[in-house]
C-alpha cells in the first residue's frame, strides 16, 4: 500500500509517517500544503492520501478542498481527513454521495496505532472510517419518531461500529462475537429501521449516516 | 474636510438693488414706441428701403418691431430683475437698433449717424445672446469677440463712407473709389459673419459645459433663438457670395431676431415662477415635514432635482447627510455649493446646479424660509452621526476581541493540541516496545488517557474561544453540528447562498448556539426550528421553540451579549416569549447584497 501525507505540523507528519512505515505502508510522499498534495497525488497515484483539514496558507478549509478535489478527480485514491475537531456537517460534506474510500477522524486517533493503521487500510481498500464521535453525536440526536429506541443495546453497539465503517469481521472482533451473529444483528437493524439491506460496507455506512442525520 | 469648493457663496438676506422708478420706465417705453413710429414713417421716404430692400411695409414693420420688442422686453426685465444688467442691455440694444434706422432719413446729419451705425444691430444681438442672463460678458473670449464685432462694424463702415458711394447725404465722403468701397463691404460682411459664428460656437460650448440637462426650459428656448445669429451670418455670406433669395432670408432673420426678446422674457418669467415656489415651500414647512422630506421640498422650490442638502457638524468638521454619513461636496463641473448660515453659524450646505447662481434672491429666499427646519434636521443628522460613531466603536471593540480570540484559538491549535497528539503517539510507540511489562503498560495507558482528557478539554476551550469551523467552512456546516447536539429535535433551514461576512457568520453562530442552549436549559420544548435566510439587504436568523416561553434577557445569560454583537453589526435582536407560548428569537443583520 502506498500513502501520501499532507500535514503542516512536523511532529505529526513525522509521527504518522513512522507509524505507517512501521506497519509496512510505503509512504511515497509527505508535504505541508494542499497545493503540493495535489501535485503528489497526481504524480504518484497513491492508494491513500492522509490530509490535515487545516493547511496553509490560511489554515481554514484548504485541506478540505484538497480532499474533495482528490475525491472528484482520483476516485481510486482513498482520502483520510484528520482534524482537531470533528463535525457532522463536515463529515456529510466529505461523504457527499458515497462513503467509498473516505475517512474522517479526530487527530487523537493516531495514537491508537493499531486502530489507526486498520482505518488507513480500510480507506485505501475503498472502505470508510468515520470517527466514533460523529456516529455517537448522530445517534444521540433527538428525533420526533425515534425508531432507534426499538433497537436492543447490542444492536445499537453493532450499528455504531457499522457506521464507523467496520466490516462484519471487524465488528465481530471488536465485540468478541461470531461473524454469524453480527450478520443477524445487522439484518435485524436494517429491518427495524426500514433500510434496504445488502451492498458493500461503505454503502451501508452512507445509508446509516443519512438515516441518522435525517 | 468634505468641502473643497473654492468659494462657497455665503448667503445673507439681501433684498438687492431697488428697481427703477415707474415714471422712468414709462418714459422709456413711450420713447421706444415714439422712435419706432418715427422710423416706421421714414422708411416710406427712404430710397434705400424702397429700392434696395424692397417692400418698405414689411421691412419697416420687422425692423421697428425689433426696436419695440427689445425696448419693452428690456424694461420688463429691468423692473423684475434690477440686479441684473440684462434688462438695460436689451433696452440699449433696442434704441441702438433705432439709431441705425436713421439712415432712412434725408437729413444729412441723422443720415450720416444712421449709416455709420448700419452694421451695429447684428453685433448688438450677439452681445445680448452672450450676456444672457446676467447682462455681463463673463469670459475674456466673449469680451474679445463682441469688442472686435463693434470695432469691425463701425470702422469698416467709416472706411466705406469715406470712399463714397452713399449719395448726397453722406457727410463723411472724402473721395470716391468704388473698388475700395466694394472691398470694404465684403470684408465687413465676412468679418461680422465670422464673429457671429464664433459667438454661436461660444454659446454651444457654454451649454456643453453643463453636462446635465438644462434646468430651465426658458434657457433652452433662448438657445434655439441663438440660431438667429447663424441666420444673420448666412444672410451676409449669401450677399457676398451671391446666395439665393436674399430678400426672404432677410425677412425671416429679422422676424427671428425680433422674437428673441420674448424668449428672454420667458426665461425671466420662469425665475419669477421659481420665486413663487418659495411660497409653496413655506406652506410645506408650516406643515412641519419630517427631516427626510426637507431636501425634496427645497429641490422642488429651487426646481433642481439633483439638489444635495448636507448638514454641517462643527465637532466633526465635516458635512453629513441626514443619516449622519459623511458627504463629499467637492467641486463638480456645473455644480455650485452654497453655505446656509443661521445666526452667523454654518448650519448646512446646498450643492446645486450652477445655473441657480443667477438667481441669488431665489436661493436666499428658499434657504431663509427653510431656516428652522434645516437647523432641526441638522440636529437630527448630528444625533445620527454620534449614534453611528458609537456603533462603530462598539463594532471595533467586538471585532478586536474577536480577532484576539481567533489568534488564541489558532495558537492552541498549532501549539498545545498538536504537541499533545504527538506526545500521545510517542507514548503508544513506547508502549509497543515495552510488551511484557504489564505495570509499565498500565501506567502508559493511564498517561494516554490523561492526554486524551486534556485534548478533550482543550477542544472545548478552543471552541469557546472561536468557532473555527464557522470561519473555515461556513455557517451551514457549523450549524448542523449544533442542531445534532441540541436537546430537542431541530429543523434547520439555511438559505444563504454563498458565504457571508465572517463577523456576521460568527454572530449568527453564537446566536443559534446560545438560543439552542437556552431551549435545552429552560424552555421544556419538544421541538425547535432554526432558520437563516439571506434577504435583499440583510440576513434573518430566527430560532423558535414550542416551550413554556417567559424568557427574558436576564435569564438567558448570553442573550444580552448576543444583542450587543448583533447591534454592533447594525442589526436588531428581538425576543418574543409569552408565557406558555414558546420563544422566538429573531435577529435581522444588515448585509450588502
Amino acid at each position: 500500500m502506498r500513502a501520501v501525507i499532507a500535514e503542516d505540523s512536523v511532529l505529526l507528519r513525522e509521527g504518522v509517517s513512522r507509524v505507517l512505515g512501521d506497519a509496512g505502508v510505503d509512504v511515497v510522499g509527505t508535504c505541508d500544503t494542499a497545493e503540493e498534495l495535489l501535485v503528489r497525488v497526481q504524480s504518484t497515484t497513491p492508494d491513500i492520501a492522509i490530509v490535515d483539514i487545516r493547511l496553509p496558507p490560511t489554515h481554514s478549509d484548504e485541506g478540505m478542498q484538497a480532499a474533495l478535489e482528490i475525491r472528484a478527480r482520483h476516485p481510486s485514491v482513498g482520502v483520510l481527513v484528520l482534524s482537531q475537531y470533528v463535525e457532522v456537517g463536515l463529515a456529510m460534506k466529505l461523504l457527499a454521495e458515497s462513503a467509498d474510500g473516505v475517512g474522517y477522524l479526530l487527530k487523537d486517533r493516531i495514537s491508537n496505532v493499531k486502530e489507526f493503521v486498520a482505518a488507513v487500510r480500510r480507506v485505501s481498500d475503498g472502505g470508510s472510517a468515520i470517527d466514533p464521535i460523529i456516529v455517537s453525536t448522530l445517534l444521540s440526536k433527538r428525533r420526533n419518531d425515534d425508531l432507534l429506541t426499538e433497537l436492543t443495546p447490542r444492536e445499537r453497539d453493532v450499528l455504531e461500529l457499522m457506521a464507523e465503517g467496520r466490516s462484519n469481521q471487524g465488528i465481530a472482533e471488536k465485540l468478541v462475537i461470531t461473524v454469524r451473529s453480527v450478520e443477524k444483528y445487522v439484518s435485524s437493524i436494517f429491518d427495524k429501521l426500514g433500510l434496504p439491506s445488502g451492498g458493500s460496507d461503505s454503502r451501508r455506512v452512507l445509508a446509516v449516516l443519512l438515516y441518522l442525520r435525517a | 474636510m468634505a468641502i473643497s469648493s473654492a468659494e462657497p457663496v455665503v448667503l445673507a438676506p439681501d433684498p438687492g438693488p431697488a428697481g427703477p422708478r415707474p415714471w422712468w420706465l414709462w418714459t422709456l417705453a413711450l420713447a421706444g414706441c415714439g422712435v419706432a413710429t418715427f422710423s416706421f414713417v421714414s422708411a416710406f421716404y427712404s430710397e434705400t428701403v424702397t429700392t434696395e430692400l424692397g417692400e418698405p411695409l414689411v421691412v419697416a414693420i420687422l425692423v421697428n418691431w425689433n426696436t419695440i420688442a427689445y425696448v419693452l422686453c428690456g424694461l420688463v426685465a429691468w423692473s423684475r430683475r434690477p440686479e441684473s444688467r440684462f434688462g438695460l442691455l436689451l433696452v440699449a440694444a433696442g434704441f441702438a437698433n433705432f439709431l441705425s434706422t436713421l439712415s432712412w432719413t434725408t437729413n444729412d446729419l441723422s443720415y450720416t449717424i444712421g449709416q455709420t451705425l448700419d452694421f451695429l444691430p447684428p453685433i448688438l444681438f450677439l452681445h445680448v445672446f452672450l450676456a444672457f442672463p446676467t447682462g455681463r460678458l463673463e469670459t475674456r473670449l466673449e469680451r474679445t469677440v463682441v469688442g472686435a464685432g463693434y470695432a469691425a462694424a463701425i470702422s469698416l463702415e467709416l472706411v466705406r463712407m469715406a470712399v463714397g458711394g452713399f449719395g448726397p447725404h453722406n457727410l463723411l465722403e472724402v473721395s470716391s473709389n468704388a473698388d475700395v468701397g466694394l472691398w470694404a463691404v465684403r470684408t465687413q460682411l465676412i468679418v461680422v459673419s465670422g464673429l457671429l459664428l464664433a459667438g454661436v460656437g461660444i454659446l454651444v460650448h457654454k451649454r456643453r459645459l453643463r453636462r446635465r440637462p438644462l434646468r430651465r426650459s426658458g434657457e433652452l428656448l433662448v438657445d434655439w433663438f441663438g440660431l438667429g445669429l447663424v441666420m444673420i451670418a448666412f444672410l451676409f455670406l449669401s450677399i457676398v457670395f451671391g446666395g439665393p433669395a436674399v430678400r426672404e432670408i432677410r425677412w425671416a432673420t429679422l422676424a427671428t431676431i425680433g422674437l428673441a426678446p420674448v424668449a428672454f422674457l420667458i426665461g425671466l418669467l420662469h425665475a419669477r415662477l421659481a420665486r413663487s415656489a418659495v411660497g409653496g415651500l413655506l406652506v410645506e414647512l408650516h406643515a412641519d415635514p419630517a427631516p427626510a422630506d426637507l431636501r425634496d421640498a427645497l429641490a422642488r422650490a429651487l426646481r433642481d432635482p439633483s439638489l444635495t442638502l448636507a448638514y454641517w457638524l462643527p465637532d466633526f468638521q465635516t458635512y453629513v447627510d441626514l443619516d449622519g454619513r459623511r458627504v463629499d461636496l467637492s467641486d463638480e463641473p456645473g455644480r455650485t455649493t452654497t453655505v446656509i448660515e443661521r445666526n452667523g453659524a454654518r448650519v448646512a450646505a446646498l450643492q446645486h446646479d450652477a445655473a441657480l447662481k443667477d438667481e441669488p434672491e431665489l436661493l436666499a429666499a428658499a434657504t431663509a424660509a427653510a431656516g428652522i427646519a434645516v437647523e432641526n434636521a441638522r440636529l437630527h443628522a448630528e444625533l445620527r452621526a454620534r449614534l453611528e460613531e458609537l456603533r462603530g466603536s462598539r463594532a471595533r471593540v467586538i471585532e478586536a476581541g474577536q480577532s484576539e480570540r481567533q489568534r488564541l484559538e489558532r495558537n492552541l491549535h498549532d501549539g498545545a493540541q498538536q504537541r499533545l497528539v504527538a506526545l500521545s503517539l510517542e507514548l503508544s510507540l513506547l508502549e509497543e516496545r515495552l510488551d511484557g511489562d504489564p505495570d509499565a503498560t498500565a501506567r502508559l495507558a493511564v498517561a494516554r488517557d490523561e492526554i486524551a482528557s486534556s485534548l478533550e478539554e482543550l477542544r472545548e476551550v478552543a471552541r469557546g474561544l472561536h468557532p473555527a469551523v464557522v470561519s473555515a467552512h461556513g455557517l451551514e456546516v457549523a450549524l448542523e453540528q449544533l442542531a445534532a447536539r441540541a436537546a430537542v429535535p431541530v429543523t434547520l433551514t439555511v438559505r444563504v447562498g454563498s458565504r457571508l461576512p465572517e463577523s456576521l457568520e460568527v454572530a449568527a453562530y453564537y446566536l443559534v448556539s446560545e438560543s439552542l442552549a437556552n431551549v435545552g436549559k429552560y424552555a421544556r420544548a419538544s421541538f425547535a426550528s432554526v432558520e437563516v435566510t439571506r434577504r435583499q439587504s440583510d440576513v434573518l436568523v430566527e430560532i423558535v421553540d414550542d416551550g413554556i416561553g417567559g424568557a427574558d434577557e436576564s435569564r438567558g445569560s448570553g442573550l444580552r451579549g448576543l444583542a450587543d454583537r448583533v447591534e454592533a453589526l447594525g442589526g436588531k435582536l428581538r425576543v418574543w416569549s409569552p408565557a406558555g407560548g414558546g420563544t422566538r428569537v429573531r435577529a435581522e443583520i444588515p448585509c450588502a447584497p
